[in-house]
């Protein structure tokens, strides 16, 4: 083949191109610790790691969902725990109350407790974290309780998402806990397993809410709560079936107020009903501590999982994009070694000629 | 019987040819540098012999032309290659600059502020009655939908970037259909009497294969005129004869460069755009008119997707004053790019108590509408059913796909042109030794032509000198 200058000059110009690219990729690759730098050096492994990022950023957010979540209801479990030794002590008294061995002058310094036990139970009831009341529901800007222990807040429980689909409610609302509303099969108070993702649904959720309201608004109405004197001797809160739930709760005011009028008019029978009254109350309680403590363990094994979650993808991603090191620094050793070879064959090739020989 | 007097002009000649062809090498040389240029060679041929008696007496040699070697099929694949080769490159080129833009390895875009977004009602969920919650939402929805007119508008940066290639392109096409009719002209002048206009062809040649880089043309020549006529695409005539019609640019409604010819000096111009695809001018208009457009429309999509969605959940709920939500965002579909419009609703944007979390009025602490908010960001919203990130990360990665291509198209392609350059050196290339192999021949020859001279010379001398012997 005839082979002219400007063919040798080429091809020394390309074999050099080539090999100096070859560096500046391994280079950047070296200095960036990344395989992949742009979606192009592998779009599989790229889309991938948008993917991972994006899930990474989401887990964090259930991350913080949950530590919110969990703070909120730690707190909620510290108030009840605290509420359930006002019952305690409220039902020892009651009990020293309901012997004949103290005369009626104690009677009246228990009746004295009880009343204090009362407002411990309100202010118990409208603790806050920061600005949010725990226990009125939605309301959470509105104080829940009243000094004599009407609610003002309603039954909504603050739906929070710990994983893609999961969602678990941080708060328990005051009507439950201090006024045995809603207790019992809860799927029946309120469509509260589900939790509206969807425009469909909140449509539906709202149609649901707006009946319910109207049912209870109507049952509250007919219902009407008498509390003490001494002499009706029970409340006809007590017992009472809640029309939705079906249930039997307890309204700890109503219980207390009726120990300390019991014991102010030294009316035996009305303290010894209260006893059981209070028993049921505690077990209320429990039972509230109990479905706080189900979550908060719900919560924690998501965590985990989320955490387990993080450190995989991370893993992935570092898989797709990172480069591996070794290989790098190999790679680059050669192709030095080739870039010098093919400038010293160049600068042979490049000097030959036939004038360099007519003298 | 042979003469002296011949024998002095077969020596006068032959320094004569051997000049010829000195200078012809000299010729080469000089031009060995030169873009599109073929050797050239000096063809001898053996003078008429004179017959006398039984002696066919030679009258030595003469140049009859100067040819150059080409392979004109060899040309011929070597324009297509190149046209194929530079629309390769002008692809690879505008694909790295796209990839750029949606090159997320490396900065942050629309797949970080979009899940920035979700998460930030996901925060708003947690304390729905927080005003640095509701802020950081306004704020998150203020960036993002800032990202989407960035992004949209770096497309256009690169379309305009594009225009400026096909703008470029029309120029110098311009210039170079010119200079082709006025080589037209030269060498129908010049082959008119007999010879070969080698430098003027090569010249032309070049040309040729300049414009089919640039655009899909056909051209072909009159055998009796040995002139070329070029046509783009199939309408345009650009070149006919020695007479050339220049291409315009004008901006549409886009603001998009169009390509247009005029049927007659003056006269209406025609759209010619649509006919070229081959070439830089056929691949920029491609990119421009299809992938980037087609990015920007996914774009749009987007945009009107997640204004929809959010708005429609958005009015599902109440704000913080207790009046049912508004639009959160706000977007012109109608517009030509709806993105360019996408902004979060003025009620929002003045006063954050107005996003809407509840389900309910008067109820701050309620979240409901909140987790509809965030969960849009898993719903599949999008056209072909997918969410919202999974629609962005297969652009992405079909972005990276095609770049991949473009940049291993071109890749490939530029060894084929190595291959087919290499060859047609092979050919027509000038080597600095075979030429300085042909000089010292030539001046060998020269120096024997001289000597001839001078043997004739002395031979007269003898005859002249016969009477003193």
């Amino acid at each position: 083949m005839r082979v002219t200058d400007k063919m040798n000059q080429a091809s020394v110009l390309n074999n050099i191109t080539k090999n100096r690219t070859e560096m500046n990729n391994l280079q950047s690759q070296a200095s960036t610790l990344k395989r992949v730098t742009k979606p192009s050096d592998d779009p599989l492994a790229s889309t991938r790691v948008l993917q991972a990022r994006t899930e990474d950023r989401n887990y964090q957010q259930f991350q913080k969902n949950i530590f919110n979540a969990k703070s909120f209801l730690e707190f909620t479990d510290q108030t009840l725990s605290e509420l359930t030794e006002v019952m305690v002590r409220a039902k020892e008294l009651a009990i020293q109350a309901a012997s004949d061995t103290g005369g009626s002058t104690p009677r009246e310094v228990s009746a004295a407790e009880v009343r204090q036990l009362f407002d411990q139970t309100v202010g118990l009831a409208n603790r806050r974290v920061g600005e949010r009341y725990i226990f009125s529901g939605y309301k959470t800007t509105t104080m829940p309780f009243d000094s004599t222990g009407n609610y003002f807040g309603d039954d909504g429980d603050i739906k929070i998402q710990t994983h893609k689909d999961a969602y678990v409610a941080m708060n328990i609302s005051g009507d439950k806990v201090f006024l045995g509303k809603g207790l019992g099969v809860d799927g029946n108070a309120r469509a509260r397993g589900e939790t509206p993702v969807s425009i469909e649904q909140v449509q539906q959720f709202k149609a649901k809410e707006l009946q319910r309201e109207s049912d209870k608004k109507e049952f509250e109405q007919t219902d009407v709560q008498v509390r003490g004197p001494a002499a009706v001797g029970q409340t006809s809160a007590v017992g009472h079936k809640d029309p939705q739930s079906g249930s039997e709760g307890i309204n700890l005011f109503s219980a207390l107020q009726t120990l300390a009028i019991g014991m102010q008019t030294n009316d035996k029978p009305t303290i010894q009903e209260t006893i059981e009254v209070l028993d049921q109350a505690m077990s209320q309680v429990v039972r509230m501590r109990a479905e706080v403590g189900a979550r908060m363990n719900a919560m924690n094994a998501t965590f985990e999982g989320l955490q387990k979650s993080i450190l995989d993808n991370k893993s992935i991603a570092s898989q797709l994009e990172d480069a591996d090191m070794f290989q790098v620094v190999s790679d680059i050793n050669k192709t030095e070694s080739t870039l010098k070879a093919s400038m010293e064959t160049s600068s042979k090739l490049l000097n030959q000629s036939l004038m360099d020989f007519l003298r | 019987m042979a003469k002296i007097t011949s024998m002095m002009d077969i020596g006068k000649r032959s320094m004569m040819n051997s000049q010829t062809a000195l200078t012809t090498v000299a010729h080469n040389m000089a031009n060995k540098s030169t873009e599109g240029y073929s050797r050239q060679r000096v063809d001898q041929v053996a003078g008429p012999s004179i017959n006398e008696g039984r002696l066919n007496i030679g009258t030595g040699a003469r140049a009859a032309a100067v040819t150059r070697t080409n392979n004109p099929w060899l040309e011929r694949q070597l324009e297509k290659e190149g046209a194929e080769f530079k629309a390769l490159e002008t692809r690879a080129d505008g694909m790295s600059k796209v990839e750029n833009i949606f090159n997320e390895q490396t900065n942050k875009s629309i797949n970080v502020y979009v899940a920035d977004f979700f998460n930030s009602f996901r925060e708003l969920a947690n304390a729905p009655e927080s005003t640095t919650a509701r802020t950081v939402v306004k704020e998150s929805a203020e960036q993002m939908t800032n990202e989407f007119k960035k992004v949209h508008g770096q497309l256009t940066g690169v379309q305009k970037s594009l225009d400026n290639t096909i703008e470029f392109a029309v120029v110098e096409l311009n210039q170079q259909i010119k200079e082709i009719a006025q080589l037209n002209e030269k060498i129908q002048h010049v082959e008119v009497t007999g010879g070969v206009a080698n430098d003027e062809r090569d010249r032309r040649d070049l040309l040729l294969k300049k414009i089919s880089e640039k655009a899909d043309i056909t051209y072909g020549e009159d055998r009796k005129t040995g002139m070329v006529s070029v046509t783009l695409g199939k309408t345009a005539i650009l070149v006919s004869g020695s007479l050339h019609t220049a291409l315009k640019t004008v901006n549409d409604e886009d603001n998009k460069v169009r390509i247009m010819y005029e049927l007659s000096p003056g006269g209406t111009s025609v759209d010619v755009s649509s006919q070229i695809s081959k070439g830089s001018m056929g691949a920029a208009l491609d990119l421009r008119d299809h992938l980037i457009d087609d990015l920007k429309n996914g774009l749009n999509d987007m945009a009107m997707s997640i204004a929809e969605q959010v708005n429609a959940a958005h009015r599902e709920g109440y704000d913080r004053t207790g009046q049912m939500g508004g639009s959160f965002f706000r977007i012109d579909g109608n517009a030509r790019q709806p993105t360019l419009t996408f902004d979060l609703s003025t009620t929002v944007a003045e006063d954050v108590s107005r996003i809407a979390a509840a389900a309910k009025p008067g109820a701050p602490g309620d979240n409901t509408v909140a987790n509809v908010l965030h969960n849009i960001q898993f719903e599949p919203m999008m056209g072909d059913g997918t969410t919202i990130d999974d629609f962005y990360n297969s652009k992405v990665g079909q972005i990276g796909i095609l770049t991949q291509r473009a940049n291993k198209g071109f890749e490939a392609q530029q060894n084929v042109i190595t291959q087919l350059s290499n060859l047609r050196e092979s050919i027509s290339g000038v080597s600095l030794d075979e030429e300085a192999a042909k000089m010292i021949e030539y001046q060998k020859a020269f120096e024997a032509s001289a000597r001839l001279i001078k043997v004739a010379d002395e031979m007269f001398d003898t005859v002249l000198n016969l009477k003193r012997l």
